[in-house]
C-alpha cells in the first residue's frame, strides 16, 4: 500500500499532466462521491456554524445573531475551575489506561476466536461476549454493585471464605479507576473484537494453506499472517481510538461514582454534568465539546503522521 | 458474478423504498395540520378547532387514554397530544418552544427558571387579558396566591397545578423489631440511636454479617426528620429572621456530629455512599434493614417484598423526632407540580383558554380526577375511595390532563389516588393528615417568585453540599475544614442567593 | 495433512478454556435481567434474582409484549432499521470505494474533510434547524438521512478496499471495465466479511439511537423502541436531579416490567448478527472470482 503511495507520487512529480490524466481516466469514480459528498456538505458542515455558540454567551430565543460575543471566556470558565486540574489528569488516566489494557483484547480475542475449528462453538462465544455491549450502564453498573457489595456479593463472600477482609470495592479511591477500567472491558471487549474479527476473515485462505506447507506451527501463522492482515484495521482503530482521549467514559462513570472516589473518578464529562455547569448553557457546553474535539483532532493527526512513518501505514 | 445482480436489485429495491418512506410518513403529519387550519379559518360559527397539546411523559398514549375521550365531550375540543421525552425534556422543551413548534397548550414540570425565561423573553402569551374574559372557572379555581407567585413583571403566563400534600418523606422503622426487643418507637434523635444501637447489637431480624440498622441511599445526605430534629427541615431555614441555607446554619455541625456519629458506630449502612435508590430499598425489602428513609409513595413495593420475605414484618413511620434543643419537623412541600402555558406560536390561544376553563368546570374537573360516584368512586365518611380496577384503568393518568386544578376542592379528590393502596394511604395519612401542623415546617421559597441568581447556581449549591455532607458523614472530611467549604459555597453563587433570597423574605416578612 | 502437534493441543486447551470463561463472565448481566423479567416482582425488589428466576412467571413480558405502544414502536425500530442500513451500506460503500484510490488527486483532502466531522458538528441546536428547514421533524427521515454515513464505519470499508489485491482490478481494467462495474462485480462480492460488519454496525445503531428520535420526533406514534425503552428505564431512576410528585412516583414502571422491557426490545437486535456470522466464517474465495 505504502510503497504504491510513494510510486504515484514520484510520478506525479515526474508529469504534470498526469494529475489531469488521473482525474480524466476516473471521472465516474468522482461521480460515484457525489451522494456522500452532498451528504457531508448538508449535514456536517451546513450545521458547523453551530461552534461559534463557544465563543457566545447563546440564548436560544436570540439565536446566534441575537447573542452576544464573549470570546474565550467560556473556555476560561471550564479551565479556571477548581478541580479542572484534577479533572484533567484523571481524564487522561483513565482514557490512557483503557487503551492500554482494552485495546489490544479485542485483537487477541480475535485471534483465538480465528483458531476456533468448531463452528457451532465459535458462533455461541462470538454471539455471548458481545451481548452486555446492548445493556445500558445503569444496569451494569448496577449488577457491579451487587455482585461487588461488602454485605453479601459474592466477590466478597468468596473473600471472605478464605480468610480476608471485605474490600468495598465502590467507595475505595484507589480502586476505582481499575474497576472502571474493568467494567468497560467485560461490556465493550466482545462488540469491538467484531472488526477485527471480520479483518482475519478477509484475510486469503491460500496464505495460511501456503505456511502450513512449509511448515509453520499455528502460533507462527496467528503471529505472520493473521496479525499483519489485521494491521491496517488495527491503525485504522488505534489512530481513532486516540481521538477520544478525553471522553473517559461519561455515562458509564457517573452510574458508577460517589463522592468518596471524586478524587481520581472525576472526569471532565462528569464534572461538567455533576455541577450542573453545561445545564441550559449551551455556550459553555458547546466550549467543553470543542475543546475535547480540537484535542481529539490533533491526536489524530499526530497518530496519522507518525503511523505513516514508523508503519508506513495511514488513513490518509 | 450472479451475486453482483442480486445486490443490484437489492440496492434498487431499498430506493425505492426510502422513496416510499418519506411519502407516507410525510403525508401523515401534513394531513393533520392542514386540518387544522382549515377549520380555524372558517369564521366564528364554524366547529371548533383542534387543540395541538404538548404535555409530559407518561406511560401511555394520551390520546387513546379514557379521560381524553371525557374531556373531549365536556368541552368540545379535541385535544391532540404529543409527550417530552422523560429524559432530558428540557433540552427539547427549549428546542420547541425557541424554534416556534405550532402547539396551543404547553404543559411542562413546574421549572420556575424556565417559565421565567420563556416569559421573559417573550415567548409566552399574556394570559391575564384571556382570562377575564374567557376564564370565569379559571378565576374562582386557581388561588390569588397561586397567581401572585407565578407573575413575570406583573403579568401571568402560566397557569399552575398545586402540590397536593405537604409531606414526602421520613424514617420507615421495623415495628416487629421494636416489639422483639421491647423497645418503644423513638421520639427523640437519642432514643433513636438507642434503638439502632439495639438493632445492631441483638440483631433482631438473624442477618448476621448483613445487618443494617439503617439504610438510606448516597445522595441523602440531608435525612428528613433528623435535619427537622436539628431545626433545618428545609434546604433554607429562617435564623433570625434571614433565610439561611443549612450549611451556614449554626445547626449544621451538630447535624453532622450526630449522623457521623451513627454512621462511625455502624448505625447507618457502611455502604450508604454507594447505594442506589434500588439498593437502599432492596436492602430493606429483603429484611437486612431496621429502618430506611423512603418517600410514602414508594411503600407499596417496599410492602409487598417484605411481607413475602418475611410474613411477619410490619413496619411504620416514626413520628417527628425532638433534637438535643426540642425542635423537630419535616420540610413541607408549597409550590406547583406542573405549569401549563400558551406559546406565543399557537394558532389557537382563545381556544386554549376556552378549554382550560372549560376543564376547570367544577363537575367537569370532578369527573376527571376521580370519575362517577359509584361507578369509579365512592363516598365513605366523608372521603372519596376509589373502586377498583376502573378507577385506576381509567383515572390513573387523569392528572396529567389537568391544566391547573380546582385549588379548594382537588387535594380532598387526590387522596382518592392515594386510597388505591391501603398500606400507602396509612403511612400518607400519618405523615400528612395524622402527625400535628406545627411540625409541618412550610418551606418559604416554595411560592417565592423566579430570583436569577438564586435559579443559577441553586442545583450546583445543592449537589456541593450534599457531597460535602457525605464525606463528613463518612469521615473522610473533617468537620475542622467547614470554614474552608462555607467560603467555597459563598464564592460559587451561595453569597449571591443569599443576598437575593433575603432581600425578597424582607418583603415577605412585613 | 497437517498433524496435530502436542504445542497445538495445549494451543487448543488455552483458548477454549479461555473463550468460555470470558463467555460466562459477559452472559451474567443479560442472564440477570432476563431472569428478572421472568421473576415475581417482590424477588427483584429485595434483590434476590440472580442467574435464575425466583417465582417463574410469563404474566410480566405477555404484557410488555402486547402493549399496543410497544408493538408500534417495534414496528418503527424494524423499519427504520431495515431501510436505514441498507441505505447507509449503500452510500457508505460508494463513497469509500473512490476514496480508497488514494492515487487520485484530492481523495486525500476529501478523507480529512470526513474525518474532521468525526470531531466536530455544529450541535443540537443547528442541527434541529436544519431538520426543520428540511420539513423532518416529526418524519422518520430526519432519522435516517442524517446518519447515512457514518464516518467511522466509512473508514473501515475503506480500508478493507484497500487491502485487496490490486492485480484483480488491473486485469478488470484492461479488459475495459468501468469503475462502477469493478466495485459492484469484483470489489463488494469479495467484501462479505466487512460489508456485513458494517450492515451489522449501521443496524445497531439505528436500532440503539434514542437521541435523534427524542430531538426530533414528537408524536407518539413515529417513536422508535429505544425511545420507549428509554422513558420507561428513565422514568425509574428517581434519585435524578428533578425530585418527582408523588403521582409519578406512584406510577413508576415495576422493576420487572422495565427488565422485561430491555429484553423484548434487545432480542431483535440480537437476532442479527447470528444471522450475518456466515459472512463472517469465510470471505469469498478470491481464487473462485478470478476464475
Amino acid at each position: 500500500m505504502s510503497r504504491r503511495n510513494r510510486g504515484e507520487a514520484s510520478l506525479q512529480r515526474g508529469a504534470g499532466g498526469r494529475r489531469w490524466r488521473l482525474i480524466r481516466g476516473n471521472l465516474d469514480m468522482y461521480l460515484l462521491l457525489i451522494p456522500g459528498v452532498i451528504f457531508l456538505l448538508l449535514f456536517k458542515y451546513a450545521p458547523m456554524y453551530g461552534i461559534v455558540i463557544a465563543f457566545q454567551d447563546f440564548n436560544i430565543f436570540g439565536g446566534i445573531s441575537g447573542s452576544e460575543w464573549v470570546g474565550l471566556s467560556q473556555f476560561e470558565k471550564l479551565i479556571r475551575s477548581d478541580e479542572f486540574l484534577q479533572v484533567l489528569v484523571n481524564t487522561l488516566l483513565i482514557s490512557l489506561y483503557k487503551i492500554t489494557f482494552l485495546f489490544p483484547i479485542p485483537i487477541v480475542i480475535a485471534l483465538m476466536l480465528n483458531e476456533v475449528r468448531r463452528m457451532f462453538f465459535k458462533r455461541t462465544i462470538q454471539t455471548i461476549i458481545y451481548l452486555p455491549h446492548f445493556l445500558s450502564w445503569v444496569i451494569i453498573s448496577g449488577l457491579f454493585m451487587n455482585i461487588l457489595s461488602p454485605t453479601g456479593g459474592i466477590v466478597n463472600e468468596f473473600i471472605r471464605a478464605i480468610g480476608g477482609e471485605p474490600i468495598s470495592f465502590f467507595t475505595d479511591n484507589d480502586l476505582f479507576r481499575s474497576l472502571v477500567v474493568f467494567t468497560a472491558g467485560w461490556k465493550e471487549i466482545g462488540w469491538n473484537a467484531i472488526v477485527f474479527i471480520a479483518a482475519i476473515a478477509g484475510i486469503e485462505q491460500e496464505q495460511y494453506e501456503a505456511a502450513a506447507i512449509d511448515g509453520a506451527g499455528r502460533l507462527r501463522q496467528m503471529w505472520s499472517i493473521s496479525l499483519p492482515g489485521m494491521l491496517p484495521t488495527i491503525v485504522l482503530m488505534f489512530i481513532l481510538r486516540i481521538g477520544s482521549l478525553l471522553e473517559a467514559g461519561t455515562e458509564q462513570i457517573l452510574t458508577m461514582y460517589n463522592p468518596l472516589v471524586y478524587e481520581n473518578g472525576d472526569v471532565i464529562g462528569t464534572y461538567v454534568y455533576r455541577m450542573g455547569l453545561g445545564q441550559q448553557d449551551y455556550s459553555f457546553s458547546t466550549a467543553v465539546g470543542l475543546f475535547n474535539s480540537a484535542v481529539g483532532f490533533l491526536l489524530i493527526v499526530i497518530g496519522n503522521m507518525l503511523s505513516r512513518k514508523f508503519l508506513h501505514r495511514s488513513i490518509w | 458474478m450472479k451475486k453482483a445482480f442480486k445486490l443490484i436489485s437489492v440496492i434498487a429495491a431499498v430506493a425505492l423504498l426510502v422513496s416510499v418512506m418519506a411519502a407516507c410518513s410525510g403525508s401523515n403529519g401534513k394531513n393533520g395540520n392542514t386540518g387544522n387550519a382549515n377549520s380555524a379559518g372558517s369564521g366564528k360559527e364554524a366547529p371548533k378547532p383542534v387543540l395541538k397539546r404538548l404535555n409530559v411523559w407518561a406511560n401511555e398514549d394520551y390520546n387513546t387514554y379514557p379521560v381524553a375521550g371525557l374531556l373531549e365531550e365536556a368541552t368540545g375540543y379535541k385535544v391532540q397530544h404529543d409527550m417530552l421525552p422523560q429524559d432530558k425534556w428540557v433540552e427539547k422543551l427549549n428546542l420547541i418552544m425557541s424554534s416556534g413548534e405550532e402547539y396551543d397548550l404547553v404543559t411542562s414540570y413546574s421549572d420556575m427558571a424556565l417559565y421565567s425565561d420563556y416569559a421573559q423573553k417573550g415567548a409566552l402569551v399574556d394570559l391575564t387579558p384571556l382570562i377575564e374574559e374567557f376564564g370565569p372557572n379559571i378565576k374562582t379555581a386557581i388561588k390569588p396566591e397561586s397567581i401572585e407567585a407565578l407573575k413575570v413583571n406583573g403579568k401571568l403566563y402560566a397557569i399552575p397545578t398545586t402540590v397536593t400534600y405537604k409531606i414526602n418523606s421520613s424514617i420507615l422503622i421495623r415495628t416487629d423489631w421494636l416489639e422483639k426487643l421491647g423497645l418503644q418507637m423513638p421520639t427523640t434523635t437519642e432514643e433513636l440511636k438507642n434503638v439502632l444501637q439495639q438493632f445492631k447489637e441483638k440483631d433482631p431480624g438473624g442477618n448476621g454479617d448483613r445487618n443494617v440498622p439503617m439504610t438510606i441511599k448516597g445522595d441523602q445526605a440531608m435525612i428528613d426528620n433528623l435535619v427537622g430534629a436539628f431545626g433545618m427541615p428545609n434546604a433554607w431555614n429562617d435564623v433570625d429572621g434571614k433565610l439561611v441555607p443549612r450549611v451556614m446554619d449554626p445547626a449544621y455541625k451538630d447535624y453532622v456530629a450526630y449522623v457521623a456519629d451513627l454512621y462511625k458506630q455502624g448505625l447507618i449502612d457502611r455502604e450508604f455512599v454507594a447505594n442506589k435508590d434500588a439498593t437502599a430499598k432492596e436492602k430493606f425489602s429483603s429484611g437486612a434493614a431496621g429502618a430506611i428513609v423512603v418517600h410514602w409513595a414508594d411503600i407499596p413495593a417496599i410492602y409487598d417484598a417484605l411481607t413475602k420475605n418475611q410474613p411477619d414484618a410490619k413496619f411504620a413511620y416514626v413520628p417527628a423526632l425532638k433534637g438535643p434543643a426540642g425542635e423537630f419537623g419535616f420540610g413541607a412541600n408549597a409550590g406547583f407540580d406542573r405549569l401549563t402555558f400558551i406559546p406565543k406560536s399557537a394558532e389557537h390561544p382563545e381556544d386554549a383558554i376556552k378549554w382550560i376553563n372549560a376543564s376547570l368546570e367544577p363537575e367537569t374537573f370532578k369527573n376527571l380526577a376521580i370519575g362517577v360516584e359509584g361507578t369509579h368512586h365512592k363516598v365513605v365518611d366523608g372521603a372519596y375511595e376509589p373502586i377498583q380496577p376502573i378507577f385506576t384503568d381509567e383515572r390513573n393518568l387523569a392528572n396529567n390532563f389537568m391544566a391547573g386544578t380546582d385549588e379548594t376542592n382537588y387535594p380532598q379528590y387526590w387522596q382518592a389516588r392515594v386510597r388505591k393502596n391501603p398500606v400507602m394511604f396509612e403511612a400518607f395519612d400519618y405523615l400528612n393528615n395524622k402527625l400535628p401542623e406545627d411540625a409541618k415546617k412550610e418551606n418559604a421559597l416554595g411560592l417565592a417568585p423566579y430570583m436569577k441568581e438564586y435559579s443559577k447556581s441553586n442545583q450546583q449549591l445543592h449537589t456541593m453540599l450534599n457531597d460535602y455532607t457525605v464525606k463528613l458523614i463518612a469521615g473522610v472530611e473533617t468537620i475542622e475544614g467547614l470554614p474552608g467549604f462555607q467560603q467555597k459555597f459563598l464564592e460559587a453563587g451561595g453569597e449571591a442567593s443569599s443576598n437575593e433570597v433575603n432581600e425578597w423574605y424582607a418583603t415577605v416578612q412585613k | 495433512m497437517y498433524r496435530k502437534t502436542i504445542k497445538d493441543y495445549a494451543l487448543d486447551g488455552t483458548i477454549y478454556v479461555l473463550l468460555i470463561l470470558m463467555g460466562l463472565m459477559t452472559l451474567l448481566p443479560f442472564v440477570n435481567v432476563l431472569s428478572k423479567s421472568f421473576s415475581e416482582e417482590w424477588a427483584i425488589v429485595s434483590g434476590r434474582v440472580g442467574v435464575f428466576p425466583v417465582g417463574f412467571q410469563l404474566d410480566t413480558m405477555a404484557f410488555v409484549v402486547t402493549n399496543s405502544q410497544f408493538l408500534r414502536s417495534l414496528w418503527i425500530s424494524v423499519l427504520i432499521s431495515l431501510i436505514g442500513t441498507l441505505a447507509s451500506l449503500l452510500i457508505t460503500s460508494l463513497t469509500a470505494y473512490p476514496l480508497s484510490k488514494r492515487e487520485l488527486p484530492g481523495m486525500g483532502v476529501l478523507i480529512v474533510l470526513f474525518i474532521f466531522t468525526m470531531m466536530f458538528n455544529g450541535g443540537i441546536i443547528p442541527n434541529y434547524l436544519l431538520i426543520r428547514e428540511l420539513g423532518l421533524i416529526n418524519h422518520l427521515g430526519s432519522l435516517v438521512l442524517p446518519a447515512l454515513i457514518s464516518v467511522f464505519n466509512m473508514l473501515v470499508i475503506k480500508s478493507y478496499f484497500e487491502s485487496l489485491p490490486s492485480s484483480l482490478e488491473e486485469s478488470a481494467k484492461i479488459e475495459g471495465a468501468r469503475n462502477l462495474t469493478i466495485l459492484f462485480r469484483i470489489i463488494l462480492p469479495l467484501s462479505g466479511p466487512v460489508l456485513a460488519t458494517i450492515g451489522l454496525f449501521y443496524a445497531v445503531y439505528y436500532w440503539n439511537d434514542y437521541f435523534h428520535p427524542m430531538l426530533y420526533i414528537n408524536s407518539t406514534s413515529l417513536k422508535p423502541l429505544q425511545l420507549y425503552l428509554q422513558d420507561i428505564v428513565m422514568n425509574a431512576d428517581t434519585s435524578s436531579a428533578l425530585d418527582k410528585s408523588a403521582d409519578d412516583l406512584m406510577n413508576v414502571p415495576a422493576e420487572g416490567v422495565r427488565a422485561a422491557t430491555v429484553i423484548a426490545s434487545t432480542i431483535p437486535i440480537l437476532l442479527v448478527y447470528p444471522f450475518l456470522q456466515k459472512y463472517f466464517i469465510k470471505g469469498v474465495l478470491i481464487g473462485s472470482v478470478k476464475g
